[in-house]
């Protein structure tokens, strides 16, 4: 019987830091066999270890279409990810999955607009399908993507912004909560960029990550712009400690974010318990 | 391979009846006994993972000897070598009483005594004191002035029967949840009547028939003020007053003063909240007082705990059952750590240094000479001793005075002067870094012995594993170390031997024999083999006699807020953690409820500083400043804060005050003045 | 159904051989009283005295056999800094003798959950070379708090199970459930003898007894349908949270929960990784790295556990998570229990 609970170690190849909290680790799994067999499709996650400090679950933030390696995209928020931002080159860290039964569509979205909205950490779990889709450009139509975050320096992946801003069709949007000297864009939270962009919800579909008051008010302004539940798709975080159905922290109604997500349409979040406050 | 050990629990004095889970040398769970008085098959949530800490890889595995700053492993004889040598050279140079030893509320009765008797029989000093002195010292002062002894005067089974409870000073269901939960089916099921007097919102306030939030430290005014209007409106039990009692106009002619409208002035509690408490504890029979840390931590705890036995004598409520006094102590063993004489005024039994015969029956069971008859130093007064010299040499058991100890600041500088300091316990604790010799010792799951409960309760703990690496039960280490400083009469066999020389010196647990304590022990005072324990004291007369009314006048605090430092602080425990956070701290679950300290400020207050739920303030007193996260809720009053004084990270006692009651020397944890200032972040 | 009769005076001798082949779980009785699932001892002179501490009475057994599949505390790995881990699993063979059949019911809604979507190896693993040998309740253990009848789940079972006795007073019927029962009877077929049809007539009678003696009734089905439609109403949640002091004990007790926390411990390289019980009605169950907590909430709290006991659980699988044991009720130093909620929210009278 396999063990599920037992991580492997993969190899830290790079280490870009985003911002001031949030730093990118490309690592590779040590045993070749395990890397040869992996495979992971996006809006998946991993549990990262380190032995002796502890677990916890990450996005996986790169593309399913760019192999050999997996990104993972961590906020330095809690006693684990402060010792993974200490981690250096050359050094391991410890990874199981990729769990998620519930993750991005791709085949079905072809051939459609997209929207992506995103708010602080929450870009990261959106990348893995972002950078799918700039792999496949030619199979979608236009490409949108609003991004807020509390000040100008939070933001991730700064350089792909500006190379994905840059495709045709495409179109990145950025505010921020607070201004600061350096800040010449948009001011205010991400529903803002609502004045800038053209959002509409003809063969559209739309992917969310940010907090859950975010999702909130975005959902708002994706129903008030024609969406359907269906096509606003948005992947949840919750505290949890297995990856694998167990534990029960992400537990919500019948559902375990873990296992049956983390990505979900709103059509089946609004199902969940209203009080779970997914929404 | 699942064993089941019964044992009592570690944490507070509720003194649970559970069963360790082990697998092999591993504890791996802990279940509730069904038929242990307290427990009844229910524990709270500290009891249900009593076990975790125990396993833990930063057990103290070996003895430590600290060389140059750093410590090494080191043997136990060449440990016990070196401690003997350093206190017999302190004793040399400086005299008997420049040497100090702190005993532990955590360890077992035998422990206790044996540390008393290391002290007095090996060291001739009665400079042993234990932390007893930070809680309850007042209560033992107090009551033994009143009513001639100091402990609970009910059991816990009484709760689930009075019809009444007046609850000053104690959040119940957070630091004795097993006697809150009883107060709570009393008051939900038999409609029993809550009279609560807590400056905080507690737990226990949604069901309060009353909840007067007097301002913090006008206990006694309140006190007064109740007594007044009983007096006045004649509900006072004159029979009770007349046969039981002495001293009664002296109280009559104070309390005359304490009319309502001065005490609603002082305390800060309504004319009619007031009028209504004390009706409905005068005329309820079965009415329990119940007190903790909110009565006895101030300068005025000995004359709080006072006003408090003169209030159940005025309306004849002692003495019978469900009704009397009771201080919930906070410690699983401290009741026993007072009774066996880790104080520095009495042998075991209270029985007075000062009192010749007394030090002559224990030269006698003890085969020495010379005992000495003045009163030794307390804990507060022997870590100032530290610092000025007069003590060389400490020799600390199971407590962590750099974290539990008032004006943390000063604590540490006087543990960095002392000459020479021996810690003994189960992790390196923040006292034991600054220790020259630490020794490990073996947890409560891994030795037998006994505790006795808040409600006298003398029952025993069992060894469900071995200590981890060469780790050894504290009545081992302190038998060993009398050894090698020359004294062959504490070694014993086991716990039980200790036991049998302690009912032959200690009236109250005369009847105490092993044999007898199975399997859920009895309560003191047992007087005989056959005495069958006691459930409740001062039946038909008190200890002493006659009880005696002590009238108190209110004296104010010694710290009060002023313009500069306009806050109030109080301190004190949360549910989810124990004292100073070495057990519960390495609790998975514990430590996740409270994982940061935190300062519970009102939203007042937060506004007027700018501060929103869970940011950062700075928090500082004359002694001292910290910085924690803003817990905002209106659970404090406004102008008021409370800081939990579990974490060494924000430490409450940087803050707090170091004055001391005069008579107990229990110092003011609960009244001092701080201002608030917001951390940018 | 095969069956076969045993003396009570042969318990003793039939687990001590067993206890060559398995390792053997029972009720024995400890200090002062209590009975509790133990272990019986491999050496020779302790088991003869574990032996003598055996109790099978019914209205005796406190706690569930959960922590012998899944233990309070449990070691999943070991690790080193070297970056070596080695897994940490318990597979012996195990006779688990006594099961009260709720929690026999219970056993099998653990082994649903363990193994749906991700097996969990550390308690297949335990559960997997097991026998478990039920004994109907001839009285409830826990007379103001068992409501087994209501659920459905005792006081005695009638399929599914290994072996289950039934208590006639000197003898035990044994009621042979499938083929690992028989084996195990028939390689201690000394111990056994064929009923007398009077016997098996009397076993019939104790059962119909036994059912009478669940004083406790509650509408669990009603209860189910509620629960399945209807949001439950805020005053009943309040009212549990205003008593409840967060001790855990319904979680601790409950046989069917399976939530834990997961910790790390290390020193000098060398370390362990450990899962521990976790309880959904504490707070930080639910919170975030963030903070955010949708959990904050004592009334919240209570409704999730409710309705996981008794709707999602029973969405799934048909099954509800209650079996009817009481011991929620029975542990709660408050006196909150699941009788009680389902009796509120049934009959619109205030039980709490």
């Amino acid at each position: 019987m396999k063990n599920d609970y037992i991580p492997y170690p993969a190899v830290i190849e790079s280490i870009i830091t985003e911002s001031f909290d949030t730093k990118t680790f490309r690592v590779k799994f040590t045993d070749k066999k395990i890397a040869d067999n992996f495979s992971y499709v996006q809006g998946q996650f991993m549990q990262i270890s380190l032995m002796g400090t502890g677990e916890a679950p990450i996005s996986i933030s790169s593309s399913p279409s760019r192999k050999g390696f997996l990104e993972f995209s961590i906020r330095s928020v809690g006693k684990l990810t402060k010792k993974i931002h200490e981690l250096k080159v050359r050094e391991k860290m410890f990874i199981r999955g990729p769990y998620g039964k519930g993750h991005f569509p791709f085949e079905e979205i072809k051939g459609k607009n997209l929207i992506f909205v995103a708010g602080g950490i929450g870009l990261p779990p959106l990348r893995s399908l972002i950078n799918l889709i700039m792999d496949n450009r030619k199979d979608f139509e236009n490409v949108k993507i609003l991004y807020g975050c509390k000040t100008a320096d939070e933001f991730c992946f700064k350089d792909e912004l500006k190379a994905w801003n840059k495709i045709p069709n495409t179109e990145v949007l950025l505010t921020v909560d607070k201004k600061t000297d350096d800040w010449t864009g948009r001011v205010g939270v991400v529903t803002e960029l609502w004045k800038d962009a053209d959002i509409k919800s003809d063969n559209a579909v739309a992917f969310l990550c940010g907090p859950p008051i975010m999702i909130k008010f975005v959902v708002q302004k994706l129903e008030g712009s024609g969406f359907s539940d269906k096509n606003i798709i948005m992947t949840l975080e919750r505290h949890m400690k297995c990856g694998i159905g167990k534990c029960g922290h992400c537990n919500v109604g019948d559902k375990f974010i873990c296992v049956d997500g983390p990505v979900f349409t709103c059509a089946e979040v609004k199902k969940f318990p209203k009080k779970d406050g997914a929404m | 391979m699942i064993k089941k050990t019964l044992t009592s629990c570690i944490y507070c004095g509720c003194g649970c009846g559970m069963y360790l889970v082990s697998d092999g040398n591993k504890l791996i769970g802990t279940e509730p006994s069904e038929n242990h008085p307290v427990t009844q098959g229910s524990l709270c949530v500290k009891g249900w993972n009593a076990h975790e800490f125990v396993n833990k890889k930063s057990r103290l595995t070996h003895p430590l000897i600290k060389k140059n700053g750093k410590f090494r492993k080191a043997s136990w004889d060449e440990a016990y070598k070196l401690i003997a040598d350093k206190f017999q050279t302190a004793q040399k140079e400086h005299g008997n009483d420049s040497v100090a030893f702190f005993s532990s509320a955590k360890t077992s009765n035998e422990e206790n005594y044996l540390m008393m008797k290391l002290s007095r029989a090996v060291f001739k000093t009665n400079n042993v004191d234990h932390c007893a002195r930070l809680c309850h010292a007042s209560t033992v002062a107090g009551l033994a002035a009143t009513f001639g002894s100091g402990a609970m005067t009910n059991s816990i089974e009484e709760f689930e029967r009075a019809d009444c409870f007046f609850i000053i000073g104690s959040d119940t269901t957070s630091q004795h949840p097993l006697i809150g939960s009883r107060i709570i089916t009393s008051i939900k099921e038999r409609g029993a009547k809550l009279l609560l007097m807590d400056p905080r919102k507690i737990h226990l306030s949604e069901m309060a028939t009353v909840h007067a939030q007097q301002k913090n430290g006008t206990d006694v005014a309140l006190l007064n003020g109740l007594m007044h209007i009983i007096i006045r409106e004649g509900l006072e039990d004159k029979k009770y007053i007349k046969d039981r009692t002495e001293n009664y106009n002296e109280l009559k002619e104070l309390v005359k003063d304490y009319n309502p409208q001065y005490v609603s002035k002082i305390t800060g509690v309504s004319e009619d909240k007031l009028v209504e408490i004390a009706k409905i504890y005068a005329t309820t029979r079965k009415a329990m007082i119940v007190y903790s840390m909110g009565i006895t931590q101030h300068t005025t705890g000995t004359d709080n705990v006072k006003s408090c036995a003169n209030i159940a004598m005025l309306t004849g409520h002692v003495g019978i059952e469900c009704a009397g006094v009771n201080p919930l102590r906070g410690q699983s063993n401290v009741q026993g750590a007072c009774d066996m004489g880790a104080l520095p005024n009495c042998y075991t039994s209270y029985q007075k240094v000062t009192d010749e015969n007394a030090r002559k029956k224990f030269e006698k069971a003890w085969g020495v000479k010379n005992l000495p008859g003045e009163v030794g130093l307390t804990v507060t007064e022997v870590v100032d001793g530290l610092g000025t010299g007069k003590v060389q040499a400490l020799y600390i058991m199971g407590e962590n005075p750099v974290v539990s100890d008032p004006n943390q600041n000063h604590v540490i500088e006087c543990l960095e002067k002392a000459k020479f300091l021996v810690v003994q316990d189960i992790f390196l604790t923040p006292t034991a870094e600054y220790a020259d010799v630490v020794l490990p010792a073996a947890s409560y799951a891994e030795k037998d012995g006994t505790i006795t409960n808040t409600e006298r309760r003398c029952e025993k703990m069992r060894k469900a594993i071995d200590a981890p690496g060469e780790a050894k039960p504290d009545w081992l280490i302190l038998g060993e170390f009398a050894k090698a400083c020359g004294y062959n009469k504490m070694l014993y066999k086991g716990p039980k031997e200790i036991m049998d020389e302690i009912t032959t010196v200690s009236p109250h647990y005369a009847g105490m024999k092993y044999s007898r304590l199975e399997p859920f022990g009895l309560s003191w005072p047992c007087l005989n083999d056959k005495h069958p324990g006691t459930k409740y004291l001062h039946k038909d007369k008190f200890a002493k006699g006659k009880g005696t009314f002590m009238p108190r006048p209110y004296i104010a605090p010694n710290e009060l807020p002023d313009e500069e430092y306009n806050f109030l602080l109080s301190t004190g425990r949360i549910y989810w953690h124990f004292h100073t956070r070495t057990m519960s701290g390495l609790t998975t679950t514990l430590e996740r409820e409270a994982p940061v300290p935190y300062v519970e400020i009102n939203p007042v207050d937060a506004r007027a500083l700018g501060v929103r739920n869970g940011g950062k303030l700075k928090v500082t007193s004359r002694r001292g400043s910290v910085e924690l996260i803003a817990t905002v809720t209106d659970k404090v009053c406004v102008k008021s804060c409370f800081i939990p004084f579990h974490y060494i990270e924000g430490s409450a006692n940087i803050l707090t005050n170091n004055a001391i009651d005069p008579v107990a020397k229990i110092p003011e944890y609960k009244v001092c003045a701080v201002k608030i200032e917001r951390v940018s972040q | 159904m095969t069956k076969k009769v045993i003396n009570k005076s042969d318990i003793s001798k039939l687990l001590i051989d067993a206890n060559n082949e398995y390792n053997v779980y029972v009720p024995m009785e400890h200090i002062g009283g209590d009975v509790l699932f133990s272990a019986l001892s491999k050496e020779k002179n302790s088991l003869e005295e574990d032996v003598k501490r055996i109790n099978l009475a019914s209205e005796k057994t406190f706690n569930s056999p959960k922590e012998i599949f899944y233990p309070q505390l449990e070691t999943m790995m070991e690790y080193n800094d070297k970056g070596e881990i080695k897994e940490t699993v318990e597979s012996s063979k195990k006779l688990v003798f006594g099961v009260r059949p709720c929690d026999f019911h219970a056993i099998a809604h653990q082994d649903n959950f363990f193994s749906k979507n991700y097996e969990d190896k550390y308690y297949l693993s335990r559960r997997e070379n097991s026998l478990i040998v039920i004994i109907g309740c001839n009285t409830p253990p826990r007379p103001e708090a068992c409501f087994c009848t209501s659920v459905g789940t005792g006081p005695f079972l009638t399929e599914g199970f290994d072996i289950q006795l039934v208590d006639l007073d000197d003898y035990y019927l044994v009621e042979i459930g499938n083929e690992k029962g028989a084996d195990f009877i028939k390689k201690h077929e000394k111990y056994f003898s064929d009923p007398y049809r009077d016997e098996i007539k009397h076993a019939e009678r104790k059962k119909l007894e036994a059912e009478e003696k669940i004083n406790l009734k509650v509408n669990f089905n009603k209860a189910l349908q509620i629960m399945k439609t209807e949001e439950i109403p805020q005053d009943n949640l309040e009212r549990i949270a205003e008593r409840c002091i967060e001790c855990g004990a319904c979680v601790y007790v409950c046989p069917t929960c399976t939530c834990f926390d997961v910790f790390d411990d290390v020193k000098c390289g060398e370390g362990v990784r450990c899962r521990i019980w976790d309880t959904c009605v504490f707070s930080g169950y639910t919170r975030e790295a963030s903070g955010h907590n949708p959990g904050a909430k004592k009334e919240f709290r209570a409704a999730r556990r409710y309705e996981h006991k008794l709707k999602y659980d029973t969405l799934e699988t048909g099954i509800s998570g209650c079996i009817g044991c009481g011991r929620c009720l029975h542990s709660c130093p408050v006196d909150i229990g699941m009788s009680n909620f389902i009796k509120e929210i049934t009959t619109n009278q205030k039980y709490h």
